[in-house]
This record gives C-alpha cells, structure tokens and sequence, in this order.
C-alpha cells in the first residue's frame, strides 16, 4: 500500500493534493477530493470572505476527512481571509504567490498546517523556517502561476534542502509521476490540471473539452515580461498576448489590461475569445472525465504497481 | 562595513562590478524578482550569521543594510 509521511502528517489517505486552482477549486471539488482520500483544496482567490466562508462550511458538511485552503498572497482581501481561515478552523492551509510569513503566528497557534508553494530552494529553505509543515516544490511545468525552474530539477534540489516533507508539483498527472516524484525524494504530490477535467470540477464545458483535445505542446507562458509569468492554453488571447509581448511599442497597462478576468471568462462563460484557459504542460496526457475518487484511485494503484517492480532495473 | 559586504555580495550574485551598484537602488531596479530576494538575502544572513525577517519593507539595498546594521 502506497503511503508517506504526507498522509501521516495530513491525516489523508493517499499523498496527493489537489491544487488550489483559482475561481475553479471550490467546496464541490475539493469535497470529493477529500472524500477519495487525498486533500481537496478551496480556492480563496476569485471569492470573498462571505462566498470563502460558506464554501468552507459546504465542504464540512459534505465530508468529514480533511481539506485545505488555498490563498494567494497576492490577492486582494487576502488579510481578512487569513482570519477567516483561523475562525473557520481549516486544517491546513496552502499559499502562493509570496511569503506568508506575516500570518505564521496566528496560523501556527491554530494549530493550521501551512504548506506554501516554493518555486527556489531558497525559498523552501525560508518556508521551513517560519514554521511551514511541508512546502509544495512546484516546476515550471504546472499551470496558473509558475516559475522557471522545472519539476525534475527543483524537487530532488529542494528534497536535499529542507527536512520538513516535500510535495511536488508541475507536470503531474497520473501514477507515473507520482511514482517518479517520491523517487526523486518528494512526499507526495499536487495535481492540477488533472483535476480540471473531474466530473466534480464545475468549470465551463469548453474549457474541460480544451483539456481533453490539448497535445503535449499546447501551453505556452506568457507574462515574463510583468514579471507574473502564467501558463495557459494557446486560445487565441494567449497567443495575442504572446505577440504583443515582444512588441516594445505595447505599454505594460495595455498588456495587464488584456490578460485581466481572463481566467474567470473561461471557468464562467467558456469564451473562446477572451478566456484565459490555464493549465499545465500534462494536459496532453488527459483524455477522460472521471470522478475525482476514479482519478485519486488510478494515479495511486498505477504508482503502486509501478513501484513494486522497481527491482526489476536491477540484474 | 557592511555597505561593502552587501554590494559586494550583490555583485557576485549579479555577475556585475560592485561600482555597478547603488545602494539607493531597489531590487527591482536591478533587475532582481523576489525569488532572487529571498536568495540573496538568505546568502547575506549566512555571510552575517544572523537571521532577516523577509518583509515588503525590504525594497532597497539601503533597506538591506540598514537591517543588518541593526542586528551586527
């Protein structure tokens, strides 16, 4: 049976994550998650502390395993959200985006589990010393938010950094990168992408049906040039942003301007025009809708198998 | 001192000539992210043996120095 200190640490069945993807990760994912045994995450970006609460409760009443939030640091109304979690009572908390280390204290004496997304080592290292549980190691493969470094070389640099667990991220979709991420020293892993196209994930048909068609090169990152690099299915506003990008005679506002909802006019309305499809590098590799339990319960029994037969590269 | 160490630090980071730079200039303008930050600054609390707390305050090299100078 397939089991790490995540899932002790956790108190979950199986160490795998489902990634707190904004304005889609809600109490109806996340539930189902948890009920198949990994750790489904709400989303607090794209909410407000009145919509995070009740999803909050919604996901109490439809599961009794434990569940996360996620919170961009970055967000607005991030400072009542970080209340809200410690009222709330949310076992465990995960951040991106920037250094929570201002909300620790009041996290920690909660007694929430803090688990931020660390794209450098030295950042994990940073994490692990204000107190974080475990820090997700998330490579440049993942969708949303990333940064350069990919999943392959970040985790195992990361693993031989910090001693608190190691969950990695980026490029994760099936049992074979489970099984290759606790090779490289990992704990675990969060999924994203995968996920988007569960029964139980709310988005826009068109957005599930751009996963399922995408190929192994159908994302692209856009934003270096902000600073807030993103990947995203090649739609055709990705790739105009893509264009105008490069072009020095586009001002800044003019680029931000053009990105800006996009993510919510894809989850919501499913615009070919103007959505923003975020997603990573392994969509190529997702072919079905399934329940989240078929999905938790494939990556995990194909990873078991997997790593049964390791011996057999020795002679 | 402590001027020195820091923008000497800074320019081995960089790859640049520590005359490149000004200690009134901020991270940003150097062109470093706050992934290089959090690096850096790990690297100045080594070679101080002492312990920053990463804050947004934290935007200049003067910043930097001034945070250190409390500390050593």
């Amino acid at each position: 049976m397939l089991r790490s200190k995540v899932c002790d640490l956790l108190k979950i069945e199986y160490p795998i994550l489902q990634g707190g993807m904004a304005w889609i990760a809600d109490a109806a994912l996340a539930s189902a998650v948890s009920e198949a045994g990994g750790l489904g995450i709400i989303s607090a970006m794209g909410t407000d502390c009145e919509r995070l609460r009740s999803e909050i409760r919604k996901v109490k009443t439809l599961t009794d395993k434990p569940f996360g939030v996620n919170l961009m640091l970055m967000s607005p109304g991030v400072e009542d959200m970080a209340k809200l979690v410690v009222e709330e009572g949310v076992p465990v908390v995960t951040t991106g985006a920037g250094n929570p280390s201002k909300y620790m204290e009041a996290w920690l004496a909660a007694g929430i589990k803090v688990v931020p997304v660390a794209a450098s080592v030295a950042f994990a290292r940073l994490m692990e010393r204000i107190g974080a549980s475990a820090v997700i190691a998330e490579g440049g493969e993942a969708g949303g938010h990333v940064g350069d470094t990919s999943t392959m070389a970040l985790v195992p640099q990361v693993c031989d950094a910090v001693r608190i667990p190691v969950i990695a991220a980026g490029g994760i979709g099936d049992g074979r990168g489970l099984a290759a991420c606790l090779m490289l020293g990992a704990s675990g892993v969060q999924m994203g992408t995968r996920f988007l196209v569960a029964q139980e994930c709310g988005i826009h048909e068109n957005y599930k049906k751009k996963i399922l068609k995408a190929s192994d090169i159908a994302t692209l990152v856009t934003g270096r040039r902000s600073g807030h690099p993103i990947r995203t299915l090649k739609s055709p506003l990705a790739r105009r942003y893509a264009e105008m990008e490069f072009d020095r005679s586009v001002c800044d506002d003019q680029l931000s301007g053009l990105r800006a909802g996009g993510l919510k006019k894809a989850v919501l309305d499913g615009s070919e025009s103007e959505g923003y499809f975020m997603a990573g590098q392994i969509a190529g590799m997702i072919r079905e809708e399934q329940s989240a339990r078929d999905i938790v319960r494939s990556v995990v029994s194909e990873a078991e198998e997997l790593l049964k037969r390791c011996d057999a590269w020795l002679v | 001192m402590v001027k020195e160490k820091v923008i000497a630090i800074l320019a081995e980071y960089k790859d640049c000539d520590a005359e490149d730079i000004d200690a009134a200039q901020s991270f940003e303008e150097l062109k470093l992210d706050s992934l290089d930050t959090v690096e850096i600054v790990m690297n100045l609390e080594e070679a101080f043996d002492i312990e920053l707390k990463i804050t947004e305050d934290l935007k200049t090299v003067q910043d930097v120095i001034d945070a250190i100078e409390k500390l050593v």
